[in-house]
């Protein structure tokens, strides 16, 4: 059912983002450039917390009972098997690399967003409405965030090596290449 | 758009082709086009169109390009611009697309002559957009959780044409939708926005002619929050009453960001707000307690809060709340005062004490009451006595001495510090000097210098001067460090009597009073000036002072103006004190016109104008010519008595020339018919027989009395002539007014002793008698040889007397100045005894016994006498009524004489000018 669903999806949001602050890769902000970036996704985990639990609190309220008592724990179902979840070990989870921990959460987000841009369309009330799409939103900045992040970090990767790779080759060129041409190498470098 | 256009070339080529007076029917179908159609043009740029004509309808109708012409409008567009490209095509060119309007029309001189339209265009000028500028965001918290974000930009110069404006905005991977304004074009407000992502925004403004982009702007929308404010502001009292807590709620997460707040509070009813220091708010929270606030006073909060960092925006300023700090005991005692009335009996006083109610910063709560103690300062052993008041006054009846009294304020909480105020003895400490006062706008600033000694306090009294009501003393207490205060509530024009009393720790100095205006205006009214006196060269001028209500300021002088009628006016300047001015080198009996004006620093006035006139002759004038005119007239008047004193005996000689005297004859002595003379005949016997010589005619004239005076005058001077040459007179001028007539008798008897001597005869004259003022003369009559007829005249004249009127009247005159006027009488009688004495000198032993005869003499007997000497009495009474310059004279000489003034009767005939019988 997609209430079951969304429950499950829920469930790991909240397990996922309460593991949040854990990261080291977020929590880091010695270098004051990186910092500031850190602290903006910091800050947009943390208001997207903010965000989820007065979600949530409202969409379980919308449900009803007994999905709004407290300790109320359904059947977890198939559909909300595929959802990813953040119910590992905590120390399982801090031995991770910081490039496992990295992909596990843009894997995760990225999965999460697709469900919840599902739940969007089902939820009743146009405030409950309005704010899943807020949250789709911010969560989607964070998707992005990270993401683009590593595109970043890739880009600048692949750039470095290019670059190293030319000036290798360029520098066997050179050696090729009898002094007397350089001028005319050089003009050719200008087209 | 293009369909309307078409819509309007349709309509206007077929409106063309019914108007047309040859419309055939081949050209009612269209027989060409324009390229380009429906063109949209830059302002400013040229342009180029084409007509191109049908293939069909050069064949039916011999249209060629060259028969094109293009129109505006319905103006002719010059063939300059016109350039035939072929058979079938004519273009037009314009440099300027700003001298194109819509519709542009190509149109065919069919036939040479007729103008068939062809085809139509609109053409639409305007200007590409440029490019917005000044884009600028601001993210408005519109509920907990929704944020809206509104960007506002300049869109630049107006296009002429419809443009586009879309508020875009993207993250790196990922676009939103554009936000398009509503109603405007320079600003557009996204409904929902997401934070801690980096934002680009950017403004894209598109029309026909092109579009143009803005500089984005790269943002985290947290960055530009303009926060709700905190909501749900209450107030609490803490236990401090400087202290008070204000809490609030926050409406934005601490997800979201944290806040930082202003608190801004102020005293109820001041409009002047104060800040808490904005470093003691810099953080989160939800409550703050605001101290050093004053006891018992309300307190209007506000708070407003933004991001913790600085960085955004503040919100609004929340609403406001108030609150009242608790009661605390007062922190000051009131400021007292008094004022000493001695004036009901001189032992003891009655002190009126009065303080200020504290004001509300320094009460600190509801004052209950006042505590006043008086303390007997001189008599240690005296008790304290003590009042609760709860006004701000109270009267006291103290005997004389020195009192200190203390006042004490007391509210819910406890007492404040007392105020003391010593009632001393007298005021006999240094006062202040050099008080002045000086306006500032509406106070009225009084300075002082401090006096040697250390002062307390110092107390200003001052209170309205006016003339018509009392003086109400309004004061103020400053401290000793203080030299000047500003006085509020002072009117202008008004005089105010300001006092300052210095306040020593031992007792009060005297005080110093000043006068002053806060500002002066010239006087209600002028002077009303009066003349005192007036003389001939000068006028003293009064004038009572103006009321110090009139004044209106300090009176700096008053003017005197006067002048004649035609006369150029002067100018006085007087002093203010003066009340009187002497206005000198007047002319005399000269109508002036005098006004007086008072002057004070801002203007004068002047008052009623007054006349008056000089005088003709100055004072003492008139006394000085009087004075000396008399002087020379009584001068001149007792000069000439005393010639005629000293010349009687020629006179008398000239005027009464010896008469005989008959009744000395010896016929006289033989008469029967005088019974009296036998009396005498001892007498009568001294005088020897004939010895009356001379003849005298008397011409009596009855005049006016002045001839008197005169003619008196005569016989003294001939009497003294007559003393030295007797003999030439003698011969017969005896004439005298009928007045004189018995003295002359009496004269006469003693002439004619002398004349005795020389014959013996006696002549009968005829007395020629005048009638007074013109009347008949009464008797006429010639005197005969004999002596008888005489005595018979004098019967007659005695009956004659007795039966006229006038000579009755007469009578009574001579018998009321004989009576009234005692000095004429002695006088007479001295004349008399004079005249006696000087005839002593020719016949002294006759005389003397005479004169004893006259005395001793029987009434009977003396008649005649006395006849003669009324006779002379009355004459000479009637002299001395006219010129009374010979009195004194009589007086002294001959005061005796009273005893021998006749009291006879004097017969009324000597007036008439009869013979006196003698």
């Amino acid at each position: 059912s997609p209430t079951g669903d969304s429950w499950g999806i829920f469930t790991f949001l909240c397990a996922a983002l309460c593991n949040l602050p854990a990261l080291p890769a977020l929590n880091c902000s010695e270098e004051l450039g990186a910092g500031q970036s850190i602290q903006q996704t910091y800050d947009l985990t943390r208001y997207l917390e903010h965000q989820l639990r007065t979600l949530a609190g409202t969409y379980l309220n919308y449900l009803g009972p007994p999905f709004n008592e407290p300790d109320f724990n359904p059947p977890r179902l198939a559909r909300a098997e595929r959802v990813p979840s953040a119910t590992v070990d905590l120390d399982l989870w801090r031995g991770l690399t910081d490039n496992a921990r990295l992909a596990a959460n843009y894997r995760a987000y990225s999965r999460l967003l697709c469900y919840l841009r599902v739940l969007d369309g089902q939820v009743g009330t146009a405030e409950l409405r309005h704010r899943l799409a807020h949250f789709c939103a911010s969560l989607q900045g964070l998707v992005l965030s990270i993401g683009g992040k590593m595109d970043d970090f890739w880009l600048l990767k692949e750039l470095q090596t290019w670059l190293w790779r030319s000036a290798k080759d360029f520098n066997r060129l050179k050696k090729k290449v009898p002094p007397a041409v350089v001028t005319l190498r050089l003009e050719a470098r200008g087209f | 758009m293009f369909s309307r256009w078409n819509w309007v070339a349709c309509g206007f080529y077929l409106l063309l082709n019914i108007c047309s007076p040859d419309a055939s029917g081949g050209l009612v179908q269209s027989c060409g086009h324009i390229i380009p159609e429906s063109p949209v043009l830059a302002l400013g740029s040229n342009f180029t169109a084409l007509c191109i004509l049908n293939e069909s309808c050069l064949d039916f109708g011999n249209i060629y390009a060259n028969q094109i012409i293009w129109k505006i409008k319905n103006r002719l567009v010059p063939k300059e611009q016109y350039r035939e490209i072929n058979r079938t095509v004519s273009s037009v060119t314009f440099n300027d697309t700003s001298s194109l309007s819509t519709p542009l029309t190509c149109n065919i001189l069919a036939d040479g002559q007729i103008e068939q339209n062809i085809y139509g265009i609109t053409v639409t000028v305007g200007l590409a957009p440029e490019k917005p500028k000044n884009l600028s965001c601001i993210v408005h918290q519109v509920s907990k959780l929704r944020y809206s974000m509104t960007c506002s930009w300049n869109p630049g110069r107006h296009t002429f044409l419809d443009t586009q404006f879309r508020l875009k905005y993207s993250w790196p991977q990922e676009s939103f939708p554009d936000c398009i304004p509503k109603g405007v074009n320079n600003s557009c407000t996204v409904p929902d926005v997401q934070f801690f992502v980096n934002t680009e925004i950017w403004v894209e403004a598109a029309n026909a002619l092109g579009k143009a982009e803005s500089d984005p702007l790269i943002l985290d929308p947290v960055d530009i929050v303009k926060p709700l404010s905190p909501h749900n502001v209450s107030v609490s009292s803490g236990i401090l009453p400087t202290v008070l807590k204000l809490s609030w709620e926050n409406r934005i997460s601490d997800a979201v960001m944290k806040l930082k707040f202003n608190i801004r509070y102020r005293i109820f009813g001041d409009p002047n707000w104060m800040e808490v220091p904005s470093e003691d708010t810099a953080s989160p929270r939800t409550s703050f307690s605001v101290q050093g606030l004053r006891p018992y006073t309300e307190y209007v909060f506000s708070i407003r809060c933004m991001k913790e960092d600085g960085v955004g925006y503040w919100s609004d300023w929340s609403e406001e709340k108030t609150g009242i700090t608790t009661e605390d005991k007062p922190s000051k005692g009131p400021p007292i005062w008094r004022i000493v009335d001695a004036s009901h009996s001189p032992a003891s006083w009655t002190v009126h004490l009065m303080w200020k109610a504290l004001k509300p910063f320094e009460a600190n709560g509801v004052i209950l009451q006042y505590e006043v103690t008086v303390r007997d300062k001189s008599s240690l052993s005296s008790p304290l006595k003590k009042y609760n008041v709860t006004s701000t006054n109270y009267t006291l009846q103290l005997p004389n001495g020195t009192y200190e009294v203390t006042v004490i304020a007391r509210n819910k909480v406890g007492t404040s510090p007392p105020s003391v105020l010593l009632i001393p003895a007298s005021n006999s400490k240094a006062p202040v000097k050099n008080l002045i006062t000086l306006p500032k706008h509406d106070k009225l600033w009084v300075g002082w210098t401090a006096p040697n000694s250390y002062v307390l306090k110092y107390v200003i009294e001052w209170c309205l001067v006016s003339s018509s009501a009392d003086c109400i003393i309004e004061w103020q207490i400053t401290p000793g460090d203080v030299q000047g205060i500003d006085l509020k509530g002072i009117k202008p024009f008004k005089c105010y009597l300001i006092t300052v009393y210095p306040l020593y720790a031992d007792g009060q100095g005297s005080g110093q009073s000043v006068k002053a205006y806060l500002k002066q205006d010239r006087p209600s009214k002028g002077p009303t000036v009066q003349t005192k006196k007036v003389g001939k060269a000068e006028a003293v001028l009064t004038w009572n002072h103006l009321t110090v209500d009139e004044q209106n300021g300090f009176i700096r002088n008053y003017t005197i103006l006067y002048k004649t009628v035609d006369g150029n006016e002067t100018v006085v300047t007087v002093d203010p004190s003066k009340t009187e001015y002497t206005l000198s080198s007047l002319s005399s009996d000269t109508l002036y016109t005098v006004r007086m004006m008072a002057s004070t620093d801002n203007g004068s006035r002047s008052g009623p104008d007054f006349t008056f006139t000089t005088q003709k002759f100055g004072k003492g004038e008139i006394e000085a010519i009087v004075v000396p005119v008399c002087l020379a007239f009584l001068l001149i008047v007792l000069l000439g008595v005393l010639f005629c004193f000293n010349k009687r005996d020629l006179i008398k000689k000239h005027i009464w020339p010896i008469v005989p005297d008959p009744s000395k004859s010896n016929i006289a002595q033989w008469s029967p018919q005088v019974p009296a003379k036998h009396n005498f005949n001892s007498k009568d016997q001294m005088y020897p027989e004939g010895s009356f010589t001379d003849v005298s005619v008397v011409e009596v004239e009855a005049d006016d009395k002045k001839s008197f005076s005169e003619q008196d005058l005569k016989p003294f001077d001939l009497l003294k002539k007559e003393k030295s040459t007797s003999e030439g007179h003698s011969s017969g001028i005896g004439g005298s007014s009928c007045m004189s007539s018995p003295r002359q008798s009496v004269s006469d008897s003693d002439e004619g002793e002398t004349t005795q001597n020389t014959s013996s005869t006696v002549q009968y004259s005829t007395v020629v008698l005048n009638g007074y003022r013109d009347q008949t003369p009464v008797q006429v009559f010639s005197r005969s040889e004999s002596t008888q007829p005489l005595l018979d005249s004098e019967e007659r004249s005695e009956d004659h007397a007795g039966g006229g009127d006038s000579t009755a009247q007469r009578q009574q005159y001579f018998r009321q100045n004989g009576g009234q006027d005692e000095t004429n009488t002695d006088r007479s009688c001295f004349e008399r005894t004079k005249q006696i004495t000087r005839a002593n000198e020719g016949d002294l032993v006759g005389f003397v016994q005479l004169q004893i005869s006259g005395q001793s003499s029987q009434p009977l007997g003396l008649g005649m006498e006395k006849n003669t000497q009324e006779a002379a009495l009355s004459n000479v009474s009637q002299t001395s009524t006219e010129g009374q310059t010979m009195r004194p004279e009589a007086v002294e000489e001959n005061p005796l004489s009273v005893d021998e003034m006749p009291k006879s009767y004097l017969p009324q005939t000597v007036r008439q000018g009869g013979y006196m019988p003698q």
